[in-house]
C-alpha cells in the first residue's frame, strides 16, 4: 500500500508539472495583454510597461515559470507582501492571494459535489438497480426511456426551469444560496437543494443507464448462474454476486465525476450564482488573470489525480485480484 | 481409459422408480427472430447412482435441457411444456422457492468453465459453505469447517488454509474441484456435470473424473454429464443419450450405443474422435456440415440434410417423414436395422467401447 | 459596437469604453426625479442639459435632506455581476466600484441631488466646491471639522496631501490620472516623474504644486487653469486615504472608511457585506443618508439572473437590488410590460455616446462622408440592444448627461429620419461621382454585431456603396479597431465622458495629435483648428462658456469636417425589490444611488 501510494504521488506530480507548464505557456500563447487589461481608460504605453513590470510579465516566460512553479515549493515574496509556501501568486484583478482565494472557494464546491454526488448516485444507482431487477417489464423501460430523456437535458436549461418553478413562481423553496454548513446546517441543505437536483438530472440519468447496463451484464456471468445453481435467492444473486462485480466500472465513473466536480461544477455554479471553484475558473480566464487561472487549473488538476488514485485504492478493496504494489 | 467402470454403486441395483425422469420435454425461447424450439420431445430417465452421459454438439439441446431441469432458465421468455419429475416432484412450473430449496441440495451443477463459475470476489470458502448455510442451517463456523472438508475431499491439499483464498490464488484444476466441492456440499441426490472437464488438460482431466466417480460412489448420488467428448462417456457413464437439434436421436447403454451406435450422427461423433490408442496417422472425420437453424428445423428428420446414408433409404423418407426413437435402446433413423449392423461392421473401430 | 455584457470584463483600456465614468444630467426626466421615477417612453427625448453649479459652504453643510419616507433599519441584499477588483479608491475607475464607493469612501468635492432633482458640486470633505484663484490655476478646499476614518481618528490635511502624493507610486496604475497630469503639467504617463515613488521614499510635492498650510487646508497649484477640478475631484478615485494606515498594495484588499458604510467582510468573487460605519458624522455630509443596517453584496449575478430574481419579487428578493445591473434584453419586455414590475424599475442614461468612426485616412472625400451620414441606419443599430429603453437617438456628439446638449440639434437628419436616407446620400455620391466607393465596414461578431451589421451594410448598398462586411472578434474589437493601419472605413464604437463636461469626450477622440495605436482617435481626423479649439476651450474657466464652446466645437466636428456619425446615447433600465425604499437613478453612478436607500417596512 505505501509503495503503492510513493509510486502514484510520484505520477501525480510528474502530470500536474506537465499540466501547470502546459497550462502557463498556452496562457501566452492568447493574444492578449492582461496588463493592457487592468491599465484602466486613460491608458497609454508607458503605463502599460509599469503594469506588466509589477505584474512580473517583463520577465521571459520560462524564468516566470521557474519562478512560479518554485514559489509553490518555498513561498516568493511580492511587493503586496510575502507569500508562504505553497505559494499561488497574487491575481492579477483583485490582488487576492490565489491561495487564500481557493481555499475560500472550495468549501462551495465540495458541498454542491458532495450533495449532487449523494443525490446522483443513489436515485441513479438506485433506479439502475430496479431497472435491472425488472429488466424487459414495463419499469425498466419506463426508467429507461426517463433517463434517456434526462440525459438529454443541460443544465443551463433546467436550472433556470426548476428556479421559475419552484422559487419565482410558486415561492416553494428560497433562492438558491450557498450557506457553511458549519454556520448553519439547514439554510446549507435548503440552499444548496436546487442546485444539488439539477445538477444531478444529467448524472442521475447516466447512472440509472451504466447501473442497468453493468448489472445486467453481471447477471449473465457464468459464476452469478453458479450461484443460482446453488439455491441462493435471487436477492443473494443481486446483491451478493452481481452487484459487486458491477462495482467497478460504477466507482471507476463515479471517481471521475466527483474529481471533476470537486474542481468546480463551472455551469451548475453560473447558473445558481454559487461562488465556487467553477465561476472562479471562468472569471479568472476571462480576465486574464494568469495566477488565478494557474491556481484553479492546478486545484481542479489535482482533485482529478487524487481522485484518481482513491479509485485505484479503491478497486483493491472490491477486487482481491487487484493489488497495490 | 479403455475399460468400463463396474457397477459397484448399491443403488445401481435397486429397481425402484427412476430419480430423475423427465418426459416429453419441450423447451422454446422467444427471441427476436422467433421462436427457438431448443429442446423438442425429449425423455428420459436416470436412477441413483446411475451416471446418464448426453453427447451432442454445441446447440444440440444439452445444456439447455439441464438448465431447465434446474430451473435456471430465464421464465419470461421460456416455454417449458413436458414433465420433469425429480425424486417424484414435478419441476415443470414449480415455484422458483421451490425450486431454491432443490438447488444445490437436492441438485447440483457444475458448469463447464471453473474459471468463470466462481465469483473472483469471496473466499473459495465462503462461496463453497454458502449453500451449506442455506439449505441446512448450519452456523457460519460449522459451514467452514464443512466447506474444509469438502476441499480437503476433492483434494485440495492443506485445505485448512486454502480455504480462505480467492478463486484467482488457486489454479484451474484446484477451481474446479472447489466447484466440485462446492456441488456436492449437500450431498446432493443428482449432480449434472456440464462438461466439467473440457476447459481443463488432459490429466487434471482425468484426476477430475476420477474424483466424481468416487464421489458418486461414496454419495450414491445421479449424475448427468453432459459432454462432446465421447471418451469421457465411455468412461464413466452407464447409458448414453446423443441428442441432435433438441432430440434425442440415440439412447442406450453407455458400453452398447459405443460398440455398436445405430444413428449415422453417433457414427459421425465417434469417427470425430481422437483415439488415445490409436494411430496418430489416421486421419479424423468430422461430420460435414453444420447443425441446423432451431428457429426453422428442416422437415423429416433433421440430420438428413448432412447424412452420407440418406439415399439408402426408399423415398427420400429422411426429408419428409420423422423417424421415431423407439423406448430403451435405440435410434431414430429410417435405416433398416440390417443396414446399421453392416455399417457397424465395416467401420468397426477398437479402442471404443 | 462592444455588446455591454464585455463592457466590465474586457475592461476600460482594452475596449476604449469609458467604463466607469461619473456623468450628470441634472434633470429630472434624465432619470433622477425622486423615488420610483421611470423614464422609459421611447418618443420622450431628454431634456436640455441644466448647468451643474458648483455649490458654496452653505449648499455643502450638513445633514443631507432626509428622504421623505425613510426608516432605519434593515438589510438590503445587492445582486451585482462583477465581483469588486479594487477597493484602493486611487485604483477605482469602473462604474460599479464608483457605486460602492459613495458608501465607503470620501473626497474633497462630490455631486449631491437636490430637491428638484438637478445636481450640484459640492464639499464633501472640504467646506466648499473648492476657491478658486488665479485664473483658475490655484484652487483651495478647508476641511469640515468631524470628519473621521472608521477607526474614530480625524481626516486631515495631511491625509489628503497623502493621498494626491500616492498617486504617483508605480503601483496605482489603474485610477483616473487627470489630477496627477495637471500638477505636473504634462500629459501622459510622464506625470510619474514629479514624484516618482510616491510619498514612500520620504520625498514630497513641493509647496508650489500642493501646499498643507495647516491641519485643514489643501490648496492646489496648476500650471493652467484647470476649471473641472471640482468635478475631477468628486471621482472615487480622488477620495481621501489615511497616510498612517496606507499599507499600499494591501490597501487595495481593505480600506480605511471614511463614509457611513465601512466593509465588515469581503470574500472576491463571492461576497461583500457592509455595516454602519458608526464615526461617520451625518452633520459632516450632505450628501450621504444611513438609513439601511446592512448591504449583503452577492457577485456572479448576470444580468439574466438579476432580473428574473428582482422580477419575481419572491422571499428575499423583495429586499434586493442591484446597484448597477441592466434589466437584460430579454427581459426588458416583460418588466416593462408590467404594470406592477414597471413601478419597480429606474433608468437613465449611461455616459457613453454610439458613434460610427469614418476612417480619415481612406475616406478622404468629405462628399463620400456625407453620403455614409445621410446613408446610415441609426435605429437599426440600437434595435438590437433592446430599442428606446437601452439608448435614445443621437444627433449630436454632446449627450444629455453633459453640459452643453442639445437635444433639437441633427445636422444630417438622423433624428428624423433614423432609418437613414439612402435616396438623398445616392444624391451626394452622384454629385461627387463618387458611386460605386468601394467601402470596408468592421463590426464586432456578436449576435447585436451581426443583427446591425446587416442593416447597416443594406442600407450603405441602396445609397451606392460595394460594401465589404469584415467581422472582428469581440475579445479584440477594440485592439483591431485602434490599429492606426486598420485597413478598414468605418466602424462602430463608443466612449464616455468622465464628468458632464465634453472636456472628457472631444479632446481623446478627436485631437489630432493624440493618433496612436491603441488611442481612441479612432478616426485619425487630424484637424489643425479642432487641435487649436480644444487647447483654447480646456481653459475656460467659465463652465457656461465653456459648454457652449464645446457645442461650438462639436458643430464645427460634424459639419466642416464630419469623422464620426452619432447613433445613440446610451440608456438602461434598473429593477428593484418592492421592499426597497429611495430608489433613485443617481447621475452620479448612472446607476441607482446606494446613498439614499432604505428598507421599506
Amino acid at each position: 500500500m505505501l509503495r503503492f501510494l510513493v509510486r502514484r504521488t510520484l505520477g501525480a506530480i510528474v502530470i500536474l508539472l506537465l499540466i501547470s507548464a502546459f497550462t502557463f505557456f498556452l496562457f501566452y500563447a492568447v493574444p492578449r495583454d492582461p496588463a493592457l487589461l487592468a491599465c484602466g481608460k486613460n491608458c497609454d504605453s508607458e503605463s502599460v510597461a509599469l503594469i506588466r513590470h509589477n505584474m512580473g510579465l517583463d520577465d521571459p516566460i520560462p524564468v516566470q515559470y521557474w519562478e512560479y512553479m518554485s514559489g509553490i515549493v518555498t513561498g516568493r515574496d511580492f511587493a503586496a507582501g510575502s507569500c508562504p509556501a505553497p505559494c499561488l501568486g497574487y491575481s492579477f484583478d483583485d490582488s487576492a492571494p490565489v491561495w487564500d482565494t481557493l481555499v475560500d472557494r472550495f468549501p462551495t464546491t465540495l458541498s454542491l459535489a458532495l450533495g449532487g454526488g449523494a443525490v446522483f448516485l443513489t436515485v441513479g444507482l438506485g433506479a439502475g438497480l430496479i431497472a435491472a431487477w425488472k429488466r424487459g417489464t414495463w419499469v425498466d423501460k419506463t426508467f429507461s426511456s426517463l433517463s434517456l430523456v434526462l440525459s438529454s437535458m443541460q443544465i443551463y436549461f433546467v436550472g433556470p426551469l426548476v428556479l421559475a418553478l419552484l422559487v419565482y413562481n410558486n415561492e416553494i423553496l428560497g433562492q438558491p444560496s450557498y450557506v457553511p454548513f458549519t454556520e448553519n446546517p439547514v439554510e446549507w441543505f435548503s440552499g444548496l437543494l436546487i442546485p444539488w437536483c439539477v445538477l444531478s438530472v444529467i448524472f442521475t440519468a447516466n447512472y440509472t443507464r451504466m447501473a442497468r447496463a453493468t448489472m445486467i451484464e453481471q447477471l449473465q456471468e457464468e459464476h452469478v448462474r453458479m450461484a443460482r445453481a446453488k439455491g441462493m435467492s435471487g436477492r443473494t444473486v443481486f446483491f451478493r454476486y452481481a452487484w459487486r462485480g458491477s462495482l467497478i466500472p460504477i466507482v471507476t465513473i463515479f471517481g471521475v465525476d466527483m474529481g471533476s466536480l470537486f474542481g468546480g461544477a463551472i455551469i451548475t455554479e453560473a447558473t445558481f450564482a454559487l461562488p465556487g471553484l467553477g465561476t472562479l475558473a471562468v472569471d479568472s480566464v476571462q480576465e486574464l488573470d494568469l495566477p488565478m487561472t494557474m491556481g484553479v487549473m492546478l486545484f481542479a488538476a489535482t482533485m482529478i489525480v487524487i481522485f484518481n488514485i482513491i479509485v485505484d485504492a479503491t478497486y483493491a478493496l472490491i477486487d482481491p485480484r487487484v493489488r497495490l504494489s | 481409459m479403455t475399460t468400463s467402470r463396474p457397477p459397484t454403486s448399491p443403488a445401481e441395483t435397486d429397481p425402484g422408480d427412476p430419480f430423475l425422469s423427465v418426459r416429453d420435454l419441450g423447451v422454446r425461447f422467444s427471441t427476436e427472430d422467433g421462436v427457438v424450439r431448443a429442446v423438442d420431445g425429449l425423455s428420459f430417465e436416470l436412477r441413483r447412482g446411475q451416471t446418464l452421459g448426453i453427447v451432442g454438439e454445441s446447440g444440440s439441446g444439452k445444456s439447455v435441457t439441464m438448465l431447465t431441469v434446474l430451473g435456471l432458465h430465464e421464465p419470461r421468455t421460456t416455454e417449458v411444456t413436458g414433465q420433469i419429475r425429480l425424486d417424484g416432484q414435478e419441476l415443470v412450473g414449480a415455484g422458483e422457492r421451490t425450486l431454491q430449496r432443490l438447488r444445490g441440495n437436492t441438485m447440483a451443477m457444475i458448469f463447464q468453465d471453473p474459471l468463470t463459475s466462481l465469483s473472483p470476489y469471496h473466499t473459495v470458502g465462503r462461496q463453497i459453505a454458502e449453500p451449506y448455510i442455506k439449505h441446512t442451517g448450519a452456523s457460519r463456523r460449522q459451514a467452514r469447517a464443512r466447506a474444509i472438508e469438502m476441499l480437503d475431499k476433492v483434494g485440495i491439499p492443506r485445505a485448512g488454509t486454502r480455504v480462505d483464498d480467492y478463486p484467482h490464488q488457486f489454479s484451474g484444476g484446484m477451481r474446479q474441484r472447489a466447484v466440485i466441492a462446492m456441488a456436492l456440499v449437500c450431498n446432493p441426490d443428482l449432480l449434472i456435470a456440464d462438461e466439467p472437464t473440457t476447459a481443463l488438460d488432459v490429466t487434471v482431466q482425468a484426476q477430475i473424473l476420477d474424483l466424481l466417480a468416487d464421489l458418486q460412489q461414496e454419495f450414491g448420488s445421479a449424475i448427468v454429464l453432459i459432454t462432446h467428448d465421447l471418451g469421457v462417456v465411455a468412461d464413466v457413464a452407464d447409458d448414453l443419450l446423443v441428442m441432435y437439434a433438441g432430440r434425442a436421436v440415440e439412447r442406450g447403454p453407455a458400453a452398447e450405443v459405443l460398440r455398436s451406435p445405430q444413428h449415422p450422427y453417433t457414427w459421425g461423433l465417434l469417427e470425430s474422435v481422437p483415439r488415445l490408442t490409436g494411430d496418430v496417422d489416421q486421419p479424423l472425420a468430422p461430420i460435414p456440415g453444420a447443425p441446423p437453424s432451431l428457429l426453422d428445423p428442416p422437415p423429416g428428420c433433421p440430420f438428413h440434410p448432412r447424412c452420407a446414408h440418406r439415399q439408402r433409404v426408399p423415398g427420400d423418407a429422411c426429408a419428409t417423414e420423422r423417424p421415431e426413437l423407439p423406448v430403451g435402446r435405440g435410434a431414430a433413423c429410417h435405416l433398416s436395422l440390417e443396414q446399421r449392423r453392416t455399417h457397424v461392421i465395416e467401420h468397426r473401430q477398437p479402442g471404443l467401447g | 459596437m462592444l455588446s455591454l455584457i464585455y463592457t466590465r470584463r474586457l475592461r476600460a483600456a482594452a475596449v476604449g469604453l469609458s467604463v466607469g465614468a461619473l456623468v450628470l444630467t441634472g434633470c429630472s426626466s434624465g432619470g433622477g426625479g425622486g423615488p420610483e421615477a421611470s423614464e422609459d417612453s421611447p418618443s420622450e427625448s431628454a431634456p436640455e442639459q441644466a448647468q451643474i453649479a458648483f455649490a458654496d459652504a452653505k449648499a455643502s453643510t450638513g445633514p443631507a435632506p432626509e428622504v421623505p419616507g425613510a426608516t432605519p433599519g434593515g438589510t438590503i441584499r445587492v445582486l451585482q455581476r462583477d465581483s469588486y477588483s479594487h477597493l484602493d479608491p486611487a485604483q477605482i475607475y469602473v462604474s460599479d466600484e464608483m457605486s460602492l464607493a459613495t458608501l465607503i469612501h470620501r473626497g474633497l468635492t462630490g455631486y449631491r441631488m437636490n430637491e428638484d432633482g438637478t445636481y450640484a458640486v459640492v464639499g464633501d470633505l472640504a467646506t466648499d466646491s473648492g476657491q478658486v484663484s488665479d485664473g483658475g490655476r490655484t484652487w483651495t478646499y478647508r476641511l469640515k471639522d468631524g470628519i473621521k476614518w472608521q477607526d474614530g481618528t480625524p481626516i486631515t490635511a495631511q491625509d489628503v496631501r497623502h493621498t494626491f502624493e500616492r498617486q504617483f507610486a508605480p503601483f496605482l496604475t489603474s485610477g483616473p490620472t487627470f489630477v496627477q497630469q495637471w500638477l505636473a503639467g504634462v500629459n501622459g504617463a510622464e506625470f510619474r516623474n514629479l514624484l516618482k515613488d510616491g510619498p514612500y521614499q520620504g520625498k514630497h510635492l513641493g509647496n508650489d504644486v500642493l501646499e498643507t498650510p495647516n491641519d485643514s487646508t489643501v490648496v492646489f497649484h496648476f500650471k493652467d487653469p484647470q476649471p473641472d477640478l471640482p468635478f475631477a475631484l468628486a471621482m472615487a478615485g480622488y477620495s481621501v486615504v489615511p497616510k498612517a494606515k496606507d499599507t499600499k498594495q494591501k490597501y487595495d484588499r481593505a480600506p480605511v472608511a471614511s463614509g457611513p458604510y465601512k466593509i465588515a467582510d469581503f470574500k472576491a468573487n463571492k461576497s461583500m457585506t457592509l455595516v454602519k460605519n458608526p464615526e461617520w458624522d451625518p452633520k459632516t455630509d450632505v450628501i450621504r443618508h444611513q438609513y439601511v443596517d446592512k448591504f449583503a453584496i452577492t457577485f456572479n449575478h448576470q444580468y439574466e439572473d438579476s432580473s428574473k430574481r428582482l422580477l419575481s419579487d419572491s422571499g428575499e428578493n423583495k429586499t434586493a437590488i442591484s446597484f448597477n445591473n441592466s434589466v437584460d434584453a430579454a427581459s426588458l419586455p416583460k418588466v416593462l410590460g408590467d404594470a406592477e414590475a414597471k413601478k419597480r424599475t429606474v433608468s437613465g442614461f449611461q455616459p457613453y455616446v454610439g458613434q460610427f468612426a469614418m476612417n480619415m485616412d481612406r475616406l478622404k472625400d468629405k462628399r463620400v462622408r456625407e453620403a455614409i451620414a445621410y446613408a446610415l441606419p441609426i435605429k437599426s443599430v440600437l434595435q438590437p440592444y433592446g430599442g428606446p429603453p437601452s439608448g435614445q437617438l443621437a444627433g449630436g456628439l454632446i449627450s444629455p448627461t453633459q453640459a452643453g446638449y442639445q437635444k433639437d440639434y441633427d445636422p444630417y437628419d438622423k433624428l428624423k429620419k433614423p432609418e437613414g436616407d439612402p435616396a438623398r446620400a445616392k444624391k451626394v455620391l452622384e454629385e461627387a461621382g463618387k458611386v460605386g466607393t468601394k467601402l470596408t465596414f468592421a463590426y464586432v461578431n456578436t449576435p447585436e454585431g451581426q443583427q446591425y451589421s446587416v442593416s447597416v451594410a443594406s442600407a450603405l448598398e441602396k445609397a451606392g456603396f460595394d460594401v465589404q462586411r469584415k467581422d472582428l472578434p469581440a475579445d479584440t474589437y477594440y485592439d483591431r479597431i485602434g490599429t492606426v493601419d486598420n485597413g478598414y472605413d468605418i466602424y462602430h464604437h463608443s466612449w464616455g465622458a468622465d464628468w458632464p463636461s465634453a472636456s472628457t469626450v472631444i479632446p481623446p477622440l478627436f485631437d489630432g495629435r493624440a493618433i496612436a495605436d491603441g488611442a481612441k482617435n479612432y478616426s485619425h481626423v487630424n484637424d489643425p483648428k479642432i487641435n487649436s479649439e480644444i487647447d483654447r476651450i480646456k481653459k475656460i474657466t467659465d463652465q457656461k462658456k465653456a459648454a457652449d464652446a464645446w457645442f461650438e466645437l462639436n458643430k464645427y466636428i460634424l459639419e466642416d469636417v464630419l469623422p464620426a456619425v452619432p447613433t445613440y446615447y446610451f440608456k438602461h433600465v434598473q429593477l428593484h425589490g418592492s421592499k426597497v425604499g429611495g430608489v433613485v437613478f443617481s447621475d452620479v453612478v448612472n446607476g441607482v444611488d446606494p446613498t439614499r436607500l432604505y428598507v421599506v417596512r
